[in-house]
């Protein structure tokens, strides 16, 4: 679905926050995209939408060059931005005027989403609350069928129910020719719903796994002493919450954060682990 | 369906711009026609009463029109300000971020976009302003021939065979207006006007009017001082032929080199403004 080869980009010429950057996102997968503030995940996300032209270096959407805008692309991206406008109109006269551009719009789709959170179609826009508004755009957005969905830290504004709806929605908006790429900084909002952790750093991409390869490889647990195999390790109220190889094949449930903070302390010991 | 250009995908484009553009554009041409309508009740004359000569009673010139001289600044700087206006606030957006992707992101192609752009700036601003100010005109042009036009005089001179008797009336505006020579090469005036705030519009993030405007002044004085410079240069100290002194138009020769002219200047601002467009980024 995405494919970037060797992209540079950055707001200055001499100041590149990608170098050199190659990757791969397929259709059926929901990408989280984690990084510090600053390392370039929404300039990343803009650059796969077409918003910013890339110095050099190729990025293919669907066989689309994005930065050529071309309505057949535009109709199968739905992007939700961090900071975003809603004209001061009715929710049903803004989908009247914007439905029509997507030709494979769902209506019902959309009524049923508006009814998981709990938005009138009589209100008007300008009246909303901020997540209200956020909840609105993310149910337009998937219901235009789009397949591709970006989303620029979609939780931010989100009161804790409806954390909970959104990835209750997003979980059942996965299709296997859908591919949901989600970027946050605030992990924990992640959890149970995507598939792949992206994490970016240092103008690079610091690691791409699915959760399975990560489990597989590493396992998170709590720990009384620190021993020379922990990669990494978080003072806990019983002793450690650590990172350590899975020598032995043992299940463990991904601790996101725990596992984001150890790829930014520790990314010298974790990459001969995944290469 | 055309990745460039589609007449539906164009219509719907239109249909959406005006939720947003429609308000601005709206009030904008409220102002303007309350602004017009004003201006008529302010600066109709007013007959002189205490005159005994009936050819007095309103100034009017040979032919027996009433003199309306206010409407052609009138018409000429609300015309400006209405249609810079608008033009300077249709590529706006794009300067702020939360807009910019939503109207970026928008299935349309640019060229769409773009044509959106000229229709709803050049196209519909500029008729709809002259469409007011034409039955704004008509309105008070009626009123005013309904007195005037029961006022007749006589005149006697030696130019004449008989006395003739003239009826005072009211010439509309835009009849007025064509009958001048100088006015008629600005027909295409408008659109160069436009197109210069509409890609003011599109280049600047911030106060798009007021750096357009001055970007304008800078560049025309810059022009003006440059073709006096060249022109005395060329011409010092030569000398003149008295029979053929100054530019003489032939057949309107002038008025198509000033359509031809003003046509190529919008035509080259629009391009610009397409492609700044194009390449625009959040």
């Amino acid at each position: 679905m995405i494919t970037i080869n060797n992209l540079n980009f950055g707001y200055s010429k001499h100041n590149l926050l990608f170098k050199d950057m190659s990757m791969q996102l397929s259709a059926g997968h929901i990408y989280g995209l984690l990084g510090k503030n600053g390392a370039g995940k929404s300039s990343l996300l803009k650059n796969i939408a077409g918003l910013v032209y890339a110095q050099s270096g190729s990025l293919k959407v669907m066989g689309f060059d994005p930065a050529k805008r071309e309505p057949e692309l535009l109709a199968d991206i739905c992007f939700i931005p961090e900071e975003f406008y809603l004209p001061s109109i009715k929710i049903d006269a803004y989908i009247k005027a914007n439905a029509p551009f997507y030709t494979k719009f769902d209506y019902a789709y959309l009524n049923v989403l508006l009814e998981e959170f709990n938005i009138p179609i009589s209100n008007k826009l300008v009246n909303m609350s901020y997540g209200q508004k956020k909840k609105f755009i993310i149910a337009f957005g998937l219901a235009t069928q789009a397949k591709l969905v970006i989303m620029d830290e979609p939780t931010n504004g989100l009161d804790i129910p409806s954390k909970a709806q959104f990835r209750k929605v997003m979980a059942s908006a996965l299709t296997d020719d859908r591919c949901i790429v989600i970027s946050t900084h605030q992990v924990r909002d992640l959890d149970n719903l995507i598939d792949t952790v992206i994490m970016l750093d240092e103008s690079t991409i610091s690691l791409k796994a699915s959760i399975e390869e990560i489990t597989q490889k590493l396992t998170f647990k709590k720990m009384k002493e620190l021993d020379e195999t922990v990669i990494y390790a978080e003072p806990a109220l019983s002793g450690y919450n650590v990172v350590v190889p899975n020598f032995h094949q043992e299940d463990s449930k991904m601790d996101i954060e725990l596992l984001f903070n150890a790829v930014i302390a520790e990314k010298k010991k974790l990459k001969p682990i995944f290469n | 369906m055309s990745n460039s250009f589609n007449f539906n995908r164009f219509w719907l484009l239109v249909k959406r711009q005006w939720l947003e553009f429609g308000k601005i554009y709206l009030i904008s041409l409220l102002v303007i026609t309350g602004a017009v309508i004003a201006f008529y009740f302010y600066a109709l004359p007013e007959p002189d009463l205490h005159t005994t000569n009936l050819s007095s009673v309103y100034q009017h010139n040979n032919d027996g029109y009433v003199n309306l001289n206010f409407r052609l600044p009138l018409f000429l700087t609300l015309g400006f300000m209405f249609i810079s206006i608008i033009a300077s606030g249709y590529f706006s957006l794009l300067g702020q971020k939360s807009k910019a992707i939503i109207e970026l992101m928008t299935p349309a192609s640019t060229l769409e976009k773009w044509l959106c752009g000229v229709f709803y700036t050049s196209i519909l601003s500029v008729f709809s302003f002259l469409l007011i100010f034409y039955l704004t005109d008509m309105l008070f042009v009626n009123y005013l021939q309904k007195i005037v036009g029961q006022i007749s005089y006589t005149i006697t001179s030696d130019m004449r065979s008989a006395p003739e008797t003239v009826v005072l009336s009211v010439k509309p505006f835009f009849i007025d207006f064509f009958d001048r020579q100088e006015m008629q090469s600005l027909v295409l005036f408008p659109f160069v006007i436009t197109s210069v705030f509409l890609l003011g519009s599109a280049y600047f993030s911030r106060f798009h009017y007021i750096k357009t405007a001055v970007v304008v002044m800078l560049f025309c004085t810059a022009l003006i001082y440059t073709m006096i410079k060249v022109a005395g240069w060329l011409t010092f100290n030569k000398v003149q032929d008295s029979a053929n002194f100054g530019f003489r138009s032939h057949s309107g020769e002038m008025l198509g080199y000033v359509l031809i002219g003003t046509a190529l200047i919008t035509l080259f601002f629009w391009t610009v403004t397409f492609f700044r467009v194009k390449e625009k980024e959040v």
